[in-house]
């Protein structure tokens, strides 16, 4: 029993990117701001970076580096995916004064 | 409210410290460490250990101080996370999510990853958290309903599967720690087993074994601009899109012939306190 508190193993951190995975799950089913659903998108991915990284320590070597690279790139998409996200949401909220995604069904019948 | 602040103050102040404390707990050898009688105690045990470079099982020894600091910045983490997905003030959300990036950078240190931790805290806390941060001020508009609480019993059905999804994975994840290199405090995993060619011409191969290097700038820079050089530049493509993209979607489009341009009424009409984006 000891053992799970006091010697760190590369579990510990995959099991932590899975919880915070699925807190970001909750927060993109449950919330109705738009701009909660997509900070609780980038723990998300916040969440896959920490178990590439995770895994990139478990094999060492220069496959770990390419892990590494592997979650550079993912962050700067996720920017990417950040900026364009937002000026949707701006560009919702100026035309139907809120950003609540539940009374956006325009697309829906 | 107050207290919502000194909250992320100190997720911020403990993500900040981890870094610092890691660093110094990691500096001492594990007999070193164990003893307690003297910082230097143990010179043989640094000669015979620190070379041979496998992980082995000794985590168990000189990972404690480095489990509590995991133990801390994982509380901190879900905590941010938690606190981010039950505000209802839209700022504090956003505080709450710094700090939970902080104590993310510290855990990427954590792991050997310090080139992405610094990125995680210049492009994550800095660059995307305030670009959240302006969309707030544009969208200040309180919530009258913040839960979808709509079809109550189709998103607790779900919320119990995205719960016992977790438990399964935790278990299978959980059966990773057995392998014998998945002790994370042990020492730096090195360069020196790639089995790909270098293609380095310029420096010998001695210098891309240095055990001291893995994770670092210069070697994920190597990485990046060596065999990852087609996805950075196809990275970089995306970026170019996006920011083209976010200004045309975030333009105040208006029709061409209503409103010529340079037309002073046609700037008032449509002002909006903070169409500046």
């Amino acid at each position: 029993m000891n053992d799970i508190f006091y010697k760190l193993t590369v579990s510990h951190f995959l099991i932590l990117a899975a919880v915070l995975f699925a807190i970001g799950t909750v927060g993109v089913l449950m919330r109705r701001n738009a701009l909660i659903v997509m900070m609780s998108i980038e723990l998300m991915l916040n969440a896959a970076n920490l178990t590439i990284l995770a895994f990139a320590r478990y094999h060492g070597g220069a496959a770990g580096l390419e892990g590494q690279a592997l979650a550079f790139i993912v962050i700067a998409v996720a920017a990417a995916e950040a900026a364009v996200g937002l000026a949707i949401v701006v560009a919702l909220f100026r035309t139907r004064r809120h950003a609540d995604i539940d009374r956006l069904t325009l697309l829906k019948h | 409210m107050k207290s919502v602040a000194a909250a992320v103050l100190v997720l911020v102040a403990v993500a900040l410290a981890a870094p610092v404390a890691l660093a110094q707990q990691r500096e001492p050898e594990p007999q070193a460490a164990r003893t307690r009688d003297g910082a230097h105690t143990a010179p043989r045990a640094d000669q015979a250990e620190a070379p041979d470079g496998a992980a082995g099982h000794q985590g168990f020894e000189n990972g404690r101080g480095a489990a509590m600091l995991f133990w801390v910045l994982a509380l901190a983490t879900v905590g941010g996370a938690l606190f981010v997905i039950t505000r209802r003030n839209l700022v504090a959300a956003v505080m709450g999510m710094v700090g939970t990036f902080f104590a993310l950078a510290a855990l990427y240190a954590m792991l050997y990853a310090h080139f992405l931790a610094a990125i995680q805290v210049l492009v994550y806390a800095g660059a995307i958290m305030v670009l959240f941060v302006f969309v707030v001020m544009i969208l200040n508009r309180p919530e009258d309903e913040p839960w979808a609480l709509q079809g109550l019993l189709g998103k607790a059905l779900a919320g119990l599967a995205i719960l016992y999804l977790l438990v399964r994975v935790s278990g299978a994840l959980w059966a990773v720690k057995d392998t014998p290199h998945a002790v994370v405090a042990g020492p730096r995993p090195q360069l020196a087993d790639s089995t790909r060619p270098s293609g380095d011409l310029q420096t010998p191969s001695k210098a891309a074994q240095r055990d001291d290097d893995w994770g670092s700038t210069r070697s994920v820079g190597k990485t990046l601009f060596r065999e990852y050089l087609f996805p950075f530049e196809a990275v970089s493509l995306v970026l170019l899109v996006a920011v083209v993209g976010g200004i045309a979607l975030s333009r105040p489009h208006r029709d061409p012939e209503a409103t010529p341009e340079g037309n002073p009424e046609g700037k008032s009409g449509d002002g909006e306190p903070g169409e500046k984006s």
